[in-house]
């Protein structure tokens, strides 16, 4: 997962929980308000009476020894006074139930006891529970609504902060990162950023890939001169052998040791022409601008296969359901990938076995299938099978140096065509190349 | 014919000179650019063999350079350094082949021979075998005019290969190299040169026996022809 979604996630997540605390807390925080709120107006009102009963006496409410009520028509309220016949001192708040008028209703009540002329009496206030809770629906609402509110505006802020912080790692990533072709660097263009953790990051990356690319290029380097270096000289060993077979006063025993010789010295140049070539091709010393197609390729390689056919009697088969041509290729190129993966088709088939090539179209993608029926490659082998001199077990009686595959991967590389391997030991191998759509016209 | 051999690797001139002085070439060698850009304003050249790796000159201005007042010569480009740009430029400004280091004196030969029937216009190119006649122009092989169609195009140019090397033993390894050069390939030591030639031997068989195509036991084959 990305930074950005994990810490858009968490903001998300985080400010969700709050409101559901907040939603599942707010009837009982209103709740508690208005009670207060309540019992604090009822003792305004408490004061107000006992004010008018100092002032202008108990008579102004109570005449005649008669209880004195009064409410308002919905009985949303009421204040009664009353004689106090009961022992103790009253002076609390509390929810109960009264009957007015028929109505049972359940009333915040405040009782208090007080004495006017040596007489006790007891005073009742009263609010309806039913206005006290009529009050806290809309206050819940009005809060539930500003809240949710906030936690969006914060959620784009933090969203929005978080873009315009984590862009430099972004474009990190993305230029340096992600699609850069090893060992192709290009140019080193600096992230424009004030969060020293990303300058620093930049400039690591940075340097790590200046020291592969000057690693990369001193190994380049020194394969291709060590090469050229190496042509001079197996050119001039080459050259004497040969004269030496031209004189005639050279012993039959002594010219099949020379043939020895210059067969060895063959193998050594061979290893060093390969190694040339890959280097030339790592080093883009090749030109795409050769037109082929599938079939007249294959059917050039067959021309100068076809004689290792015969040695085990293998049988040869290509099917192609669809020719089509190859346009920016290097046919050079291309013919030596071919001919090395036949001719492995070959060197490690059985006897009397097979080669199957087929050139199909397989979702858009052209495809050309090498498959043998040889000694198959085991599953530990297979991620090795590519490097250079790299000989698998299977394949040390064989007269090869470990360099067939890598040239194989290189000119595929350089075309942009991509391999895969599907291998069963003692089955055989299908060796899968994918042409990507700019190389067929 | 004349030949100059311009190469700064003294050894490998000298193996040169020995060869195609073998071969009724007439030689003479330059190391460097310098003497070599003396030689060439003042003597012709049939043949100027040119290493573009030189370590006073620039390969190609000398070939510029030669074929100012060597026009007619063939100029035959020998380089290790075998960058494909440098085979095309050097193609461009009018050698006539090119020959990768390292490579095998008769493939030189043969190169120089090519030319030669190229530029002077041999037409003398049918060689007669036993009962065959072998048309090197045509690269066909016929007995009693009957064209044997059966011989693949690598079969022809062995057998062409070893008419130009008549009455000389080639190796294994040099046919091998001949046939087989361009190819990169992992093996050193394939050799189906005796495939071929079993096949050559088979095809002809069915029109007469080819006498003149011998094995030299454990070394190669060679064609002999009596002059």
């Amino acid at each position: 997962m990305k930074l950005r979604t994990k810490l858009t996630l968490f903001n998300t997540i985080s400010k969700l929980v709050i409101v559901t605390l907040f939603v599942a807390l707010l009837p009982v925080l209103i709740k508690n308000i208005n009670q207060r709120y309540t019992d604090s107006r009822l003792r305004k009102q408490k004061d107000k009476v006992l004010k008018t009963v100092k002032e202008q006496g108990i008579k102004s409410y109570i005449q005649d020894g008669e209880s004195y009520a009064a409410y308002t028509p919905i009985k949303d309220d009421y204040v009664s006074l009353d004689e106090d016949t009961l022992a103790g001192y009253l002076d609390t708040i509390q929810n109960s139930v009264r009957k007015i008028d028929g109505d049972t209703i359940e009333y915040r009540i405040l009782s208090h006891d007080f004495r006017v002329d040596n007489k006790k009496y007891i005073l009742e206030i009263g609010i309806s529970v039913d206005t006290v809770n009529e009050r806290s629906g809309p206050l819940q609402n009005i809060a539930f609504v500003i809240l949710v509110g906030m936690i969006i505006l914060t959620i784009i802020a933090d969203q929005l902060y978080s873009d315009y912080v984590l862009r430099p790692l972004g474009l990190i990533i993305k230029t340096k990162l992600v699609g850069t072709k090893f060992p192709n660097f290009g140019s080193y263009k600096q992230v424009k950023t004030s969060t020293s953790d990303f300058r620093h990051l930049d400039i690591s990356i940075h340097k790590m890939i200046r020291t592969i690319e000057s690693t990369f290029q001193k190994e380049r380097e020194f394969i291709s001169n060590a090469s050229h270096e190496l042509m001079t000289p197996i050119s001039i060993l080459q050259s004497k052998i040969e004269n030496m077979f031209e004189q005639e006063d050279i012993t039959d025993e002594l010219k099949i040791r020379m043939l020895e010789m210059q067969k060895i010295l063959n193998r050594l140049k061979s290893i060093t022409k390969t190694l040339l070539l890959i280097s030339q091709i790592e080093n883009d010393q090749f030109l795409r601008e050769d037109k082929i197609s599938i079939s007249e390729l294959l059917q050039e390689v067959y021309d100068e296969i076809s004689i290792r056919l015969q040695d085990k009697n293998i049988s040869y088969e290509v099917v192609i359901t669809e020719d089509w041509p190859l346009v920016n290729i290097n046919k050079f190129l291309l013919f030596n990938l071919f001919f090395n993966l036949i001719n492995n088709a070959i060197k490690y088939n059985k006897e009397g076995g097979s080669i199957r090539i087929e050139a199909v179209k397989e979702n858009n993608a052209f495809v050309v299938n090498i498959t043998d029926t040889g000694l198959g490659i085991s599953d530990e082998d297979l991620p090795y099978i590519f490097n250079r001199f790299k000989k698998l077990r299977q394949s040390l009686q064989q007269d090869s140096f470990g360099l067939g595959l890598p040239i194989v991967k290189s000119i595929a590389e350089f075309h942009h065509i991509k391999i895969e391997v599907i291998s069963e030991k003692n089955v055989g191998s299908t060796f899968k190349l994918i042409f990507s759509g700019e190389l067929v016209g | 014919m004349n030949v100059l051999i311009i190469e700064d690797e003294k050894a490998l001139a000298r193996e040169l000179e020995i060869f195609l002085t073998n071969y009724n070439y007439m030689c003479e060698i330059c190391f460097d650019g310098t003497s070599a850009s003396e030689k060439v304003a003042v003597n012709l050249y049939d043949f100027i063999l040119i290493d573009l790796g030189l370590p006073d000159y620039e390969g190609l201005d000398l070939l510029k350079e030669a074929k100012k007042y060597n026009p007619d010569a063939a100029y035959i480009i020998l380089t290790a350094r075998a960058e494909i740009y440098d085979r095309i430029k050097g193609l461009d400004m009018g050698a006539d082949d090119y020959l990768a280091k390292p490579f095998s004196l008769l493939e030189l030969q043969s190169r120089m021979q090519a030319i030669t029937r190229r530029k002077f216009g041999l037409k003398n190119n049918v060689v007669e075998l036993g009962d065959f006649l072998v048309n090197l122009t045509e690269r066909t092989i016929t007995h009693n005019n009957e064209i044997i169609n059966s011989i693949t195009k690598k079969e022809f140019d062995l057998v062409a290969y070893l008419i130009l090397h008549k009455n000389r033993t080639v190796t294994r390894n040099q046919l091998s190299e001949h046939i087989w050069g361009s190819v990169v390939n992992d093996d050193y030591d394939s050799n189906y040169i005796d495939a071929h030639i079993k096949n050559i031997r088979k095809k002809l068989n069915a029109y007469s026996a080819p006498d003149w195509l011998e094995t030299v036991r454990g070394l190669g084959y060679k064609i002999r022809i009596n002059a």
